[in-house]
């Protein structure tokens, strides 16, 4: 018994530098959400402008609502399309409890941003890996790098405005790299079909008219 | 004018011409209740590509796309209903016996041949604008408005068309599918003119329009390069209407292209029956 408590306590002394690099990820994401735990609700105005070549559309307006800890909702006259990955902004999006979370490179003396590397652990949400810069002084997620299985990148590079006591998306600028066409859905002659190339571009978000902590009731996220 | 509407009345008059409006209210009734029974299959299937990657939000299945989803049937078989009158114009009389009652009055072989070419145009355009107005008056009332999204299946990429501008851009898609299919009337009317009987003159005119629309789809090499010379490849002028921005250019060139096809289709038709020796 001795002897195991022994080994016990020499792994723990010697415990592999990743665990403890995992309990410092966890932190930054911690302080992130500690930061934003006064965010219970926002509506923002959102205009969505995209620049890839095959979405030819004017600037897509809406309404977004969002209500801690998942709830969005957007509503629009029109038409509107807004992206499912770093569209919006979610302080308790990557949950330590569903993410395995790393540091992906060193922190390197000050230097201000780090980069966290985090998988989901539930099936569901498996298939994507993110990576996050974060900016250590301020606590603000900066970037979002998102990749999944079938090829998909998207990457979110985020600039902040003060609303209140909050510091809140103002600008998102996202750079998808996608399949242009899903595997199950080629057509055509195969041999004489050219390889399908990939979609790429960028679609600008700006949110404007920050309304923060209003109240909004969960029966406004429920679908009609 | 009077024998262009002498021969307005007398192609109204015959039964035959309303099959082809009533298959068309057929088929847009109909498509258009099933659509509105399996709406939200037919957004799944749609927006199946773009849901992994977007939120969608918004009446994207409105009056104006199922408008646009149906028209897209125009290639294949709206000419068919085409050539079932414009093939019967001139080999009608024949059939019937009256083509030697009709061509001893005062008017000329050309003046008569003009008359019942304006006709099958007439009656090509009434069908299209039928077509046109009723999937557009049903689908609105049925799905409501909103912005017009044109997607091709299976492909990632949209072309959103706001609400406003919607309905000027439908008139341009009408008027520029009218123009493409006065060339299969032309080409009926031209086949009408050769034949003593309106069998021939149909089933010619739907055969040519099918060869050449598989020969300008096929993917090789040797028909890529046919394809500028069918004129089905330029039939499709109607959807550049629905392009960003559009392309003023290439439907310009359509047009004048589909035009001289249908001068050069007229004047052969015009020329034979001047000389035709009339046997029947």
């Amino acid at each position: 018994m001795k002897k195991i408590f022994l080994w016990l306590l020499i792994l723990f002394c010697l415990s592999p530098p990743w665990i403890r690099a995992d309990e410092e990820a966890v932190r930054y994401l911690d302080a992130i959400e500690k930061k934003y735990s006064g965010l219970k609700d926002y509506i923002a105005d959102v205009n969505v402008h995209f620049d890839m070549e095959t979405f030819k559309t004017p600037d897509m307006q809406a309404k977004l609502y969002f209500k801690a800890p998942d709830k969005m909702k957007v509503e629009s006259k029109g038409v509107f399309f807004f992206p499912r990955e770093g569209g919006y902004f979610n302080p308790a999006l990557f949950k330590k409890d569903d993410f395995e979370i790393r540091i992906l490179e060193p922190v390197a003396e000050g230097k201000k941003d780090i980069k966290l590397k985090i998988v989901p652990k539930k099936k569901e949400k498996m298939g994507r890996e993110f990576v996050l810069s974060i900016d250590r002084n301020d606590n603000l997620v900066r970037e979002i790098h998102t990749s999944q299985f079938d090829g998909r990148e998207t990457k979110a590079k985020i600039e902040y405005g003060r609303v209140g006591s909050f510091e809140l998306p103002r600008y998102i600028l996202l750079t998808l790299d996608l399949p242009s066409v899903e595997p199950n859905e080629k057509r055509g002659f195969g041999p004489f079909e050219q390889k399908s190339e990939r979609v790429t571009g960028t679609i600008e978000i700006t949110y404007a008219n920050y309304k923060v902590n209003t109240g909004l009731k969960d029966e406004i996220f429920k679908q009609k | 004018m009077k024998l262009f509407w002498c021969e307005t009345y007398k192609t109204f008059s015959r039964w035959r011409t309303y099959i082809s409006f009533s298959a068309i209210a057929v088929v847009i009734i109909v498509s258009e209740i099933v659509m509105k029974l399996s709406a939200s299959e037919i957004l799944f299937r749609m927006m199946k590509i773009f849901q992994k990657d977007f939120l969608i939000s918004g009446n994207v299945l409105n009056g104006w796309f199922i408008t646009g989803f149906i028209m897209n049937s125009l290639h294949i078989h709206i000419p068919f209903l085409i050539t079932l009158v414009a093939g019967d114009m001139v080999s009608g009389e024949a059939t019937s016996g009256t083509v030697r009652l009709l061509l001893i009055r005062p008017p000329s072989r050309g003046k008569i041949i003009t008359a019942k070419y304006l006709t099958a145009l007439f009656y090509t355009a009434g069908l299209v604008l039928f077509f046109a107005g009723m999937c557009t008056f049903l689908g609105l009332a049925l799905f409501g408005s909103g912005d017009l999204i044109v997607h091709h299946y299976g492909k990632f990429g949209i072309v959103l068309i706001p609400e406003a501008q919607i309905p000027l851009r439908m008139l341009l898609a009408f008027a520029a599918a009218v123009w493409s299919m006065t060339v299969v009337a032309s080409l009926a009317f031209l086949f009408s003119a050769l034949a003593e009987n309106s069998v021939g003159p149909i089933i010619g005119s739907m055969a040519v329009v099918i060869v050449f629309l598989v020969f300008g789809n096929l993917p090789l090499d040797f028909f890529r390069n046919l394809s500028p010379y069918l004129f089905t490849s330029y039939m499709n002028l109607w959807q550049r209407s629905f392009d960003i921005p559009i392309p003023w250019g290439s439907i310009g060139r359509s047009a004048i292209i589909l035009g001289l096809h249908n001068i050069g289709l007229f004047l052969i038709a015009l020329i034979i029956y001047r000389r035709k020796d009339i046997k029947s």
